[in-house]
């Protein structure tokens, strides 16, 4: 069987192996909505003011009615705490009865100011913390995003729970917020640097999670940011941290925007929009002051911006040789340093489409969609290339020092109809090969059974593949296309 | 400009699912479903071939397009789709696989008896998955479903799992081999 129908067979299995929950889907997302559209109703009132009043008149009435008789029941169950900028963390018992708030930082004590919550229900003291954030300007249409953390126990239901209210109280105001949610796990480090920054553990542990994906920065940078700007980070460079959930995304309403940042980008580099490929941005946290980093290739350069993201100043302008070896750390502001990395690029581009043309048999003029890139595999510099060729599409990694072909596939282009006449770099032909297979078994070809023939591609070379039956057993051979020998014979009982 | 001559255009497929999760982003929940038929297949097959228990795997697959649905609004084109979904999966899977390890759980590998009662396979299908759940290591598994089911180029896969577009094919082709041994 030659691989594109074993392709398909796979590929076949896996769909008729694949449950149906669809409907399932469906009817929790219909769920989460119904949730939306009923707090959408709140929507039109000031919210700020009412909820923050609702809260503030709710906790007088709980403090009022328990105020006096003390919540002495129980030992912290779990520690809930808000960052924002403002950090407070609030420890509950086991029924989720305030014990205690306690803001971390200057901002958190604005936050809580003369609230006493002791004895409230954790839904109550959520509710006017969120309040009191709004009132305070601490989550705006600017700065919208929350850090949720609990620890202690059933905490990830408690976290669900949390991260979803909160999330709703969002909602109703003038604008989205982004919540993130987390559970965490006690650690004397962390809590240690968390009381140095004053900081809540949860904001501690996400720093730390940051920091794990990118190894660029550091604690110190992270800790002053607010939840927004590192929400931002995370979601801006795809930082996917598994064991935070996400939902709504962090505003950029305070920056100048991607579109606005790209067009500065391009606008120093002299080129258009429609020039450039493979572009990327991220927001990140560079020189004391969030920026967009900007990347993308022209013409075999790979451009390196990073921009103010609230003044939109070219902080950073970087070009270089495109290669993945990025360990140049010139800062020239206007005069763009070519540098060639590290690797080195002894034959030309033209070179290199000329070896790929040979290996493939082909001309410049038969093929299309031709691209060539440098890059580095493995230390060595080696131009991908990739063109497409009568339904096909070839890639191909050139060592950049040799002209050799370091790598090679190819494979059926998904959307042109595929024509089965194959190019190839055979030197000899299919009857060569079946003879040499049969000399090699010992046989004739009247003495054989069920032949089979294909050609294939593998690690570079040109096969073919040969399959019969004699004698209740089953030859396989695979035979160099090039030159006619053996690379793998094999006999096996047909059972 | 002498070798750079194009910016990859999007796949037909690509543009379809982006379509998708621009409508699901906007709350119009009728475009799951032509983005569900399309990638189920490949969620759920990526997610058994890390996870190898159908339980999960099934879980995986629920709880992956109810993410979308929720995070759809984040998503940024990159003309990418698919890489996005399968980037969600994987996170869910090592998300789920902690939890396990947490609680002393470690799942069963439970392909087997579930494979022996589908209805919805023929025996082909069913010996050949057998094959690929048994025969091929985590990787070369990995790399067939992202190639033969998702439809990811080689080199595509060489940049997912960081790995030399060289050793990609070589692992892929010794998984072919092996498979078409007992196709």
């Amino acid at each position: 069987m030659n691989y594109d129908r074993l392709e398909s067979k796979i590929q076949q299995a896996v769909t008729h192996m694949t449950p149906d929950v669809l409907d399932s889907v469906l009817a929790d997302c219909k769920e989460q909505k119904g949730k939306i559209a009923m707090t959408d109703t709140k929507k039109r009132n000031p919210w700020k003011r009412r909820v923050a009043g609702i809260a503030a008149a709710l906790v007088l009435l709980v403090t009022g009615v328990f105020g006096a008789q003390r919540y002495t029941a129980g030992a912290v169950a779990s520690t809930i705490s808000l960052d924002v900028n403002p950090s407070v963390e609030i420890q509950v018992n086991q029924k989720e009865d305030v014990l205690a708030v306690n803001p971390l930082n200057d901002d958190g004590k604005i936050v809580v100011g003369d609230m006493d919550f002791r004895g409230s229900s954790l839904d109550v003291t959520v509710n006017a913390l969120i309040g009191s954030m709004l009132r305070n300007g601490y989550l705006s249409e600017l700065n919208n995003s929350i850090l949720v953390s609990v620890d202690g126990k059933n905490t990830s239901e408690l976290q669900a729970r949390l991260s979803e209210e909160i999330a709703k109280l969002l909602r109703t105001s003038a604008f989205d917020g982004a919540v993130l949610s987390q559970t965490v796990a006690e650690n004397s480090d962390l809590q240690a640097k968390a009381d140095a920054y004053g900081i809540t553990l949860g904001k501690a542990q996400l720093i730390s999670r940051i920091i794990e994906k990118n190894p660029l920065h550091t604690f110190e940078e992270l800790a002053p940011l607010t939840i927004n700007q590192l929400n931002l980070m995370c979601q801006s460079g795809n930082l996917a941290l598994e064991q935070v959930d996400s939902t709504g995304s962090a505003s950029d309403k305070a920056y100048i925007g991607s579109e606005k940042a790209k067009s500065i980008a391009l606008k120093h580099a002299s080129l258009s929009a429609s020039e450039i490929a493979q572009f990327e941005w991220e927001m990140d946290f560079e020189h004391g002051v969030m920026v967009y980093d900007i990347e993308f290739t022209c013409g075999g350069y790979e451009y390196d911006y990073e921009i103010n993201a609230r003044s939109g100043e070219v902080i950073q302008a970087d070009r270089e040789r495109d290669n993945d070896d990025d360990d140049d750390y010139d800062d020239n502001d206007d005069d763009d340093a070519v540098s060639s990395g590290s690797g080195s690029f002894v034959i030309s581009a033209a070179d290199a489409k000329a070896a790929a043309l040979k290996h493939a048999g082909l001309s410049a003029s038969q093929i299309s969609q031709y691209e060539c890139q440098k890059d580095y595999e493995n230390g060595k510099a080696v131009y991908e290339i990739e063109f497409k060729y009568n339904g096909y599409e070839y890639s191909y990694d050139i060592d950049a020092a040799t002209g050799k072909v370091a790598a090679y596939d190819r494979e059926h282009d998904d959307d042109a109809v595929s024509a089965n006449t194959g190019t190839s770099s055979s030197a000899i032909s299919a009857a060569d090969a079946k003879a040499a297979a049969l000399k090699h078994a010992g046989l004739s070809a009247s003495q054989i059974s069920r032949y089979e023939f294909c050609k294939d591609y593998e690690n570079g070379k040109t096969i073919y593949e040969i399959e019969f039956m004699y004698n209740g057993y089953e030859y396989s051979y695979d035979i160099d296309a090039a030159n006619g020998n053996i690379l793998h014979a094999e006999r096996e009982l047909d059972d | 400009m002498a070798y750079m001559t194009s910016v990859n255009a999007m796949p037909a497929v690509s543009v379809e699912l982006d379509n998708c999760l621009f409508r699901l982003a906007q709350g119009e929940t009728a475009a799951l479903e032509p983005l569900y038929r399309e990638t189920s297949a490949s969620v759920y097959g990526f997610a058994l071939s890390i996870l190898k228990n159908t339980h999960d795997a099934e879980d995986i697959l629920h709880d992956c397009y109810l993410h979308i649905c929720s995070a759809a609004e984040s998503y940024r084109s990159t003309g990418k789709p698919m890489a996005w979904i399968l980037t969600i999966v994987r996170n869910l899977c090592l998300q789920k696989m902690r939890q396990a390890k947490k609680q002393y759980d470690l799942p069963q590998e439970d392909w087997e008896p579930y494979l022996e009662s589908s209805e919805t396979m023929t025996l082909e299908e069913k010996l050949l998955l057998k094959e690929c759940m048994e025969r091929l290591t985590d990787e070369e598994r990995e790399i067939v479903m992202l190639h033969a089911v998702a439809g990811f180029k080689h080199r595509e896969i060489a940049h997912m799992m960081d790995m030399a577009l060289a050793t990609v094919l070589s692992k892929y082709h010794r998984a072919m081999k092996k498979l078409q041994k007992y196709a």
